[in-house]
């Protein structure tokens, strides 16, 4: 079911763009053009942020803090294994990156663990970059309950999307 | 952070802190390499999308919603708004934020603290309201899944559901404080 609805969505694009007069083919390959020097300006961040995980986690240190933690998920249903993505994912996308691809390697990605991690990943946004940017453009010095609300939704959202892989 | 592990590791496996930083660089070279060939496909189709002007007709749509959640705002503002909401959904993540900074502009009334439709905009950007996680699928097809999409009705549940948990946390929170 859900396998069809990409390969349908972009038909639904390109048949939009066809009725519309746009050229479809054009559009694509400038877009596409993008991709190349997007990579290049954030392969350094992705770069660092990979060795800071491996570092962090050799060190066992994170190992440790997901000792600490893994009764509390296990009581909300997130399983210990994710404990790190769901910690990191706030604070930097490429990071989370890094242990989403890692997660994929030692669990496999069609594993239920797997499954956690890739929605959690496409669900959720680093909240705190998000709100640095939007408020660095304003006055605003006082973010009152910015920051919280975002976090208390985002742990309602890997919640609720462990408890919906559980389904698939 | 890396302070802290480099000195752990320096105390327990000096030999292995080198090792890890230069396999750490070459797994994140290879992740770029990978991420250039997801990012081409989606930045082409989300391109057509764009020059089709799919994220104006999806704004027009949700004017009337933002209107209703974000109150009264100026007639750019509100165009802003919907834009960036719009982009959000298709995943156009590049193109939402600079309409979310122009919106943020526009609500921008020289005061110290933030206002209520601030918030607002903030916490529905950071749930991340995108209907297509298209890079994980990405990552997920590369990896070798036999569905890569499989996910993608739990990712529209889990990040709906947080989404109107935080409009109405932040509606009712900031309500009730300009009354009192």
């Amino acid at each position: 079911m859900a396998d069809l609805f990409i390969p349908i969505l972009i038909a639904f694009v390109l048949i939009f763009a066809l009725i519309k007069g746009v050229d479809a083919y054009t559009a694509f390959v400038n877009g596409a053009k993008g991709a190349l020097p997007l990579m290049a300006s954030l392969m350094p961040f992705i770069i660092a942020m990979f060795v800071a995980v491996e570092l962090f986690r050799n060190s066992g240190i994170s190992a440790y803090l997901c000792n600490f933690l893994a009764p509390v998920f296990r009581f909300v249903g997130i399983p210990p294994e994710i404990c790190e993505l769901t910690l990191i994912r706030p604070f930097s996308s490429n990071a989370a990156y890094v242990l989403l691809r890692d997660i994929f390697a030692r669990y496999g990605v069609d594993s239920y663990i797997g499954k956690c991690a890739s929605v959690i990943m496409g669900s959720s946004d680093t909240i705190f970059y998000v709100s640095s940017i939007y408020f660095a453009s304003t006055h605003v010095k006082k973010t009152l309950l910015t920051i919280p609300i975002a976090l208390l939704c985002n742990v309602a959202c890997a919640i609720i999307a462990c408890f919906c892989c559980r389904f698939i | 952070m890396i302070i802290s592990s480099l000195t752990m590791m320096a105390i327990f496996t000096p030999g292995a802190v080198v090792g890890t930083m230069m396999e750490a660089s070459k797994m994140g070279v290879t992740m770029c390499i990978e991420f250039i060939g997801i990012y081409a496909v989606w930045m082409g189709i989300m391109q057509v999308m764009d020059d089709c002007k799919l994220s104006h007709k999806l704004s027009k749509i949700l004017s009337k919603p933002v209107q209703y959640i974000f109150g009264k705002t100026d007639a750019e503002t509100e165009k802003n708004i919907c834009l960036n909401i719009a982009s959000n959904i298709i995943g156009i993540g590049s193109a939402a934020t600079p309409y979310g900074i122009k919106a943020m502009q526009g609500l921008d009334k020289g005061d110290k603290r933030a206002t209520r439709a601030m918030i607002m905009l903030v916490v529905i950007n950071s749930t991340g309201i995108q209907l297509l996680p298209t890079t994980v699928i990405g990552m997920r097809a590369m990896a070798g899944s036999v569905s890569p999409s499989c996910i993608l009705w739990p990712t529209v549940v889990s990040t709906f559901i947080p989404t109107i948990l935080g409009v109405l946390l932040v509606a009712t929170i900031y309500r009730r404080r300009k009354n009192g």
